[in-house]
């Protein structure tokens, strides 16, 4: 039923945990190698220094760790729920069969092994970047912090979060197979009556636009968190350089890349596979490639660029929270304004870079075979 | 005039090539309403696809009024498509998240017709405008997808077994709307099924089997839907 090719599909949480992994695990291991060096720091400036260590250790592990695992959490679910959308038949005849929901929900616990592979993988190159990681860090005259490995830090940042996530992925099952059997035997993910009606004023090309936006509220959120993460990683790169390091910078910068990138194909994947059967009738019926990639792919530019304004606003206001914190001790403490030449370099990166994704996911939906939608009763 | 010449159509290869159409030539006229007859298996359906320009013909000719549309691109096809056909299938393929008035606008606004709820009222479900295909019956939902390839004002009609997911009553009603508008329209309508009395409503049936025509015939008079066995 659920079956490890499956969770083969969840590489996209695996990248975003192998990401978390490994901030995490450089940030928790000096954490703790900090902790430890407590009682020899003297003087009053190499204090301030060392506490501001601590909290920006502290900081970067809480953020970044938990935004990128909350991340995680809502493309389970989401993974989840597609995959008993799809399978509701299968799932009803096993219901129907004599298969108990929480028989059948405790196989969704494999899916914690796609977080085990992204959590090794993960702790395996933080460990690997580890002493060039305190080479930097201890690029200070006031005191060097010794490296040493925690590896039962390691185990436990493995560990735990693949059991929660099994656990959640087994729980959510359970929730979303809570139905009785005949709902799943006629449930068609294409035949749901969505909320809002259509409006009589618009023409259908403008109305699937609008619904193909509207009928998956998921993948909207995926692609709008796409720009926000582009946004707020790329602007924060550029600030971390200055206020952080340059290694700081770009772990931010290549974290974000990826979560971006990954979460906009992922979503556009979908988009396009959802609408298979609507390109092809479309073409069918004689509308032209442009028309139909246009009428699919459209709706989804104006929440890319609502995500992009606001990472802009939200690593602006982080970054002026965690420079209040982090330095609010130190007599230096560094200015902080918006930085107007990163806006200038990302916006038009994020243009250049999301439109020729959207010409790939365009030439995609050019591909579809038409037959496609004959042959799949 | 439709004037098919010699068309073969294969799939697969080697040994585990499938011949499909073994050159097949027929011709129909503007305006007739013509069944292609045969079994499951007997080819009618790969007929359909290459002479409605859905797919491409391994070999021969498929000719609508002198041109060819095996010789034309993509892009000419989709052009030919919009311009001159209709397709209603026996799955429907109605897009579940629209009403019946956006499937139906869907052709309507290919070619820039603005009577859509006409054409709705005309296949008897104008009480049905803001309803999605969710909440109406199978019958209902066939008449919705005639409804939106007539919405097109296609010159020819292609039709893929439009009673087969149907109960007789049903069915009789959805072919009685089709012969009206046929009447009323004047539209060429080419017909697959493997129903031998729906024959009796075509001006030509088109027998096949295993690939091939075997037998071509006219009715003097065609029948109602309501006047042919089931």
């Amino acid at each position: 039923m659920v079956t490890v090719k499956d969770t083969l599909k969840l590489f996209g949480i695996s990248i975003v945990i192998c990401c978390a992994a490994f901030v995490c695990t450089l940030f928790i291991n000096y954490r703790i190698d900090l902790a430890a060096i407590a009682g020899t720091v003297q003087g009053d400036q190499a204090q301030k220094l060392y506490d501001a260590q601590l909290s920006t250790s502290t900081v970067v592990c809480a953020v970044a760790g938990g935004c990128l695992i909350l991340t995680s959490v809502v493309m389970l679910l989401t993974y989840i729920r597609n995959f008993i959308d799809s399978r509701s038949k299968e799932l009803g005849i096993m219901k129907a069969l004599g298969w108990s929901d929480m028989g059948i929900a405790k196989h969704f616990g494999i899916f914690g092994m796609s977080v085990l592979a992204g959590a090794i993988i993960g702790i395996s190159a933080a460990a690997a970047y580890m002493p060039k990681f305190y080479e930097l860090q201890n690029k200070t005259d006031y005191f060097s912090v010794p490296r040493e490995m925690h590896y039962g830090a390691f185990a436990l940042l493995a560990l735990i979060p693949t059991a929660v996530f099994a656990a959640l992925a087994v729980l959510f099952a359970y929730r979303s197979l809570r139905k009785p059997v005949m709902k799943l035997l006629r449930e068609d993910p294409g035949s749901k009556v969505r909320n809002g009606k259509n409006d009589e004023a618009l023409c259908f090309t403008k109305e699937l636009r609008k619904d193909t936006v509207r009928s998956k509220r998921s993948l909207m959120f995926f692609v709008w968190f796409s720009a926000f993460c582009f946004s707020c990683n790329t602007q924060m790169s550029f600030s971390m350089t200055n206020l952080a390091s340059e290694t700081m910078g770009y772990m931010i910068l290549v974290i974000g890349l990826i979560i971006a990138y990954m979460m906009l194909i992922l979503a556009l994947s979908a988009v396009v596979r959802g609408n298979a059967k609507t390109a092809a009738m479309m073409r069918i019926f004689g509308y032209e490639d442009g028309e139909i990639s246009r009428s699919i792919l459209n709706g989804y530019r104006p929440v890319a660029l609502f995500g992009f304004i606001l990472g802009t606003g939200y690593q602006f206001g982080l970054l002026k929270i965690m420079v209040g914190v982090v330095f609010k001790d130190i007599d230096t403490t560094p200015e902080y304004d918006f930085d107007f030449k990163a806006l200038c370099i990302a916006l038009p990166v994020f243009i250049v870079s999301y439109e020729l994704v959207m010409l790939f996911f365009g030439s995609r939906i050019k591909k579809l075979p038409v037959k496609s939608v004959m042959l799949d009763n | 005039m439709i004037t098919v010449e010699n068309i073969t159509k294969s799939y697969g290869s080697g040994a585990g090539e499938n011949r499909v159409l073994k050159g097949i030539s027929t011709t129909i006229g503007d305006g007739e309403y013509a069944v292609i007859l045969g079994a499951s298996g007997s080819g009618k359906s790969t007929f359909l696809n290459v002479v409605s320009g859905l797919e491409k013909a391994d070999s021969g000719s498929v000719k609508y009024d002198g041109t060819d549309i095996t010789e034309l691109s993509d892009k000419q096809l989709t052009k030919f498509r919009r311009e001159n056909i209709g397709f209603i299938f026996q799955q429907y393929y109605l897009l579940p998240n629209m009403t019946v008035e956006k499937n139906v606008r869907m052709g309507a606004d290919l070619a820039g017709s603005k009577d859509w709820k006409e054409i709705i009222n005309a296949v008897g479900l104008g009480d049905k405008l803001r309803s999605y295909p969710s909440e109406l019956s199978g019958g209902e939902q066939q008449r919705v997808s005639v409804a939106r390839a007539l919405a097109k004002k296609p010159k020819i009609l292609f039709l893929d077994e439009p009673t087969g997911a149907l109960d007789e009553a049903t069915g009789r009603q959805v072919l009685d709307y089709i012969g009206k508008l046929h009447d009323q329209l004047g539209f060429t309508v080419i017909m697959i099924t493997h129903n031998q009395n729906i024959a009796d409503m075509a001006d030509t049936v088109i027998r096949m089997n295993s690939g091939t025509v075997t037998e071509v015939y006219h009715n003097a008079e065609r029948k109602t839907a309501y006047e042919i066995g089931w």
